[in-house]
């Protein structure tokens, strides 16, 4: 059974867990997120350019001393389609009885 | 998308919120250790600083104990200053470790740095209200004031950290609370609340999050 409202933007682990981090934090930077998620620099960064794309978080580069360091935030967008996703998991839950 | 997947995706989700919001380090032990070291201390101040005993087995020296002097005022400050650093430096270093452990490095991330915000805004607060009281021979809410603070300064940490860390505090807070009515006691309750109280949670704290995973 397949219900309306399931992102298919937010199919991925990756892609949920990224924004699982970053929809209770205020901004979140690479290294961070590349730790709790656990993917590797390349895998991470071609995740999280897609969601960019999409307009659901945006990035800001910064220079910690030399180091280039981004950070990741969450857009309005971001947020509405996220919680969307989530009502959508939640209604399947109740929609499908247990067995 | 069959409905034990799901489960299994919230369930993921919610457990990424946590990780990433919360500091989820704390050593249990290290709970225990100050509960232990309070105890300590709360037995010494109760036998050397109430005029109740028969001191006479104290070294001539230290006789200036037996009477409310500056001197002794200032060792039972200096005392507590030094429990204070004592047990924040353990909870530090044996949190530390297990973060270590558990994340193989030690970071300063954002959960921890909220975490350590939260707790020590309404700490400094209280420690500086109390010395303060102090240095003008207000003695005798000390002990409310420190529980009360403590109180409030685990309850607003504790949801940067594992959430029951709120329940010690709103103990502390009662405990705090009751004591400011109650003349004379101000030892029992101080005990009760920095002693007792953390032996207790520390060995809930151990049970609930460190036994089955090993920590």
């Amino acid at each position: 059974m397949m219900l309306d409202g399931l992102n298919k933007a937010f199919e991925s682990k990756a892609r949920l867990g990224i924004m699982s981090v970053l929809m209770v934090n205020e901004s979140v930077d690479f290294s961070s997120l590349k730790q709790l998620i656990g993917l590797t620099d390349g895998n991470l960064a071609s995740h999280t350019r897609a969601l960019e794309e999409m307009g659901y978080i945006s990035a800001e580069k910064k220079f910690v001393g030399r180091k280039p360091n981004t950070s990741y935030t969450v857009t309005q967008a971001g947020s509405q389609a996220f919680k969307a996703h989530l009502q959508a998991l939640e209604d399947l839950l109740k929609s499908v009885p247990n067995k | 998308m069959e409905n034990k997947e799901a489960l299994s995706t919230l369930n993921e989700i919610k457990e990424m919120m946590e990780k990433s919001s919360r500091f989820q380090s704390i050593s249990g032990w290290s709970i225990v250790v100050v509960g232990l070291l309070a105890s300590v201390v709360s037995a010494a101040a109760w036998l050397l600083l109430l005029p109740h005993a028969d001191m006479a087995w104290l070294p001539a020296c230290c006789s200036g104990l037996l009477i409310n002097s500056p001197w002794r005022s200032s060792i039972a400050i200096l005392v507590a200053l030094l429990l204070l650093v004592v047990s924040f430096s353990t909870v530090a270093a044996l949190s530390l470790g297990k973060m270590k452990r558990q994340k193989g490095a030690v970071r300063f991330d954002p959960s921890l740095r909220r975490c350590l915000i939260h707790f020590c805004v309404p700490m400094l607060a209280g420690g500086l209200l109390c010395l303060a009281m102090l240095q003008q021979g207000h003695y005798g809410l000390t002990s409310t004031f420190m529980l009360v603070f403590y109180g409030l300064a685990l309850i607003n940490c504790s949801h940067y950290t594992h959430s029951s860390i709120a329940a010690l505090g709103y103990v502390q807070l009662v405990l705090g609370v009751v004591d400011c009515f109650v003349v004379s006691h101000a030892i029992l309750f101080w005990w009760l609340g920095f002693g007792l109280m953390h032996v207790v949670y520390g060995f809930y704290f151990i049970a609930k999050y460190e036994r089955q995973k090993g920590l």
